[in-house]
């Protein structure tokens, strides 16, 4: 399997790359692509044919896994978890997976919990408050 | 995960296709870019390619001996790659006995085998389904969140492999 023995998205083991690359959630991903394919709207009558495989599966996906769908929300999510020094990778999971509890975010984010970051169990709970009521204003 | 990625790429446009006008020719750069985006898939390292979302520099053109003429473009856009560790769900499209089948984003190759669900056990039918004493239920079109354990890319293919895991704390078919 992976060659790089040390690659672990749970300790934030991803590849100097793809630390500074951007991640995207998919309610982010879901906006871009939505508009991407009306472009192609305009452009043709049968959209269908002009985009790859790749993009109407990932358009699918993204569409089904969206928590946001509101645009403003969309970038409230992102604006509100940007004030928890997180790195964009765990940024993007707590977006997609929107734990309710403490104990389930840490179980989708390990790396919250290494030695030396500040997230003690009050904030991660006040961050989760946040991404809620952004959802319940939707 | 889906990435926003920056990449130099290199454009051949056909002498047919140039215009003194250059207004053409960046439509013509766009719509060579988007071809070629699109029938490339995956690479190893960047992951699944989905669109192109801007270009951002055309470089100088240079003539090749068939007179077309090759640009070096930068462009940003969105890949997805699959990381070990990372946390998912997908959606389950095929069950065997011996695991399932998951799809998720672009991959559709995702394989969570039944030793790496071991509460669950297979229930054979005219739709198997595999089974927990709770009474959770994986089965066809069912959305299970997971642990990605190993990758592999297929060069042949270009395209990743995966497998899976419910081994771990929240983990499993989500209602």
């Amino acid at each position: 399997m992976s060659g790089e023995e040390e690659e672990n998205a749970a300790e934030l083991k991803i590849g100097d790359e793809f630390l500074k690359a951007k991640c995207l959630m998919n309610c982010e991903v879901s906006l871009i692509l939505e508009h991407k394919y009306e472009q192609l709207q305009q452009m043709s009558e049968d959209p269908t044919n002009q985009v790859s495989q790749v993009f109407e599966k990932s358009l699918q996906y993204v569409k089904r896994f969206s928590r946001y769908k509101n645009p403003d929300a969309v970038r409230q999510v992102r604006e509100v978890l940007s004030r928890y020094q997180l790195a964009e990778f765990e940024l993007c999971v707590l977006g997609n997976l929107c734990p309710e509890t403490v104990e389930e975010a840490i179980a989708m984010v390990p790396s919250l919990k290494t030695k030396g970051r500040v997230h003690d169990d009050e904030a991660i709970e006040k961050m989760l408050n946040d991404l809620s009521l952004i959802k319940r204003f939707e | 995960m889906f990435l926003k990625v920056q990449l130099p790429w290199n454009v051949i446009i056909p002498a047919e296709n140039l215009d003194a006008k250059g207004l053409m020719l960046q439509r013509s750069i766009i719509i060579r870019l988007l071809d070629e985006f699109a029938t490339k898939k995956a690479t190893k390292d960047l992951g699944y390619f989905l669109a192109v979302t801007t270009l951002e520099n055309i470089g100088e053109g240079k003539v090749r001996q068939t007179g077309d003429v090759l640009f070096p473009v930068i462009f940003s856009g969105i890949t997805f790659k699959l990381y070990r560790g990372e946390i998912l769900e997908g959606v389950v499209h095929k069950v065997l006995k011996h695991g399932v089948f998951l799809r998720c984003g672009p991959v559709e190759n995702i394989y969570l085998s039944y030793l790496k669900m071991p509460d669950y056990r297979y229930v054979p039918g005219e739709n198997p389904v595999f089974l927990n004493d709770k009474l959770s239920k994986i089965e066809k079109d069912v959305v299970v969140r997971f642990i990605v354990i190993g990758t592999k890319w297929l060069e042949a293919e270009r395209e990743f492999q995966a497998l899976v895991s419910l081994e771990g704390d929240y983990l499993g078919p989500v209602s």
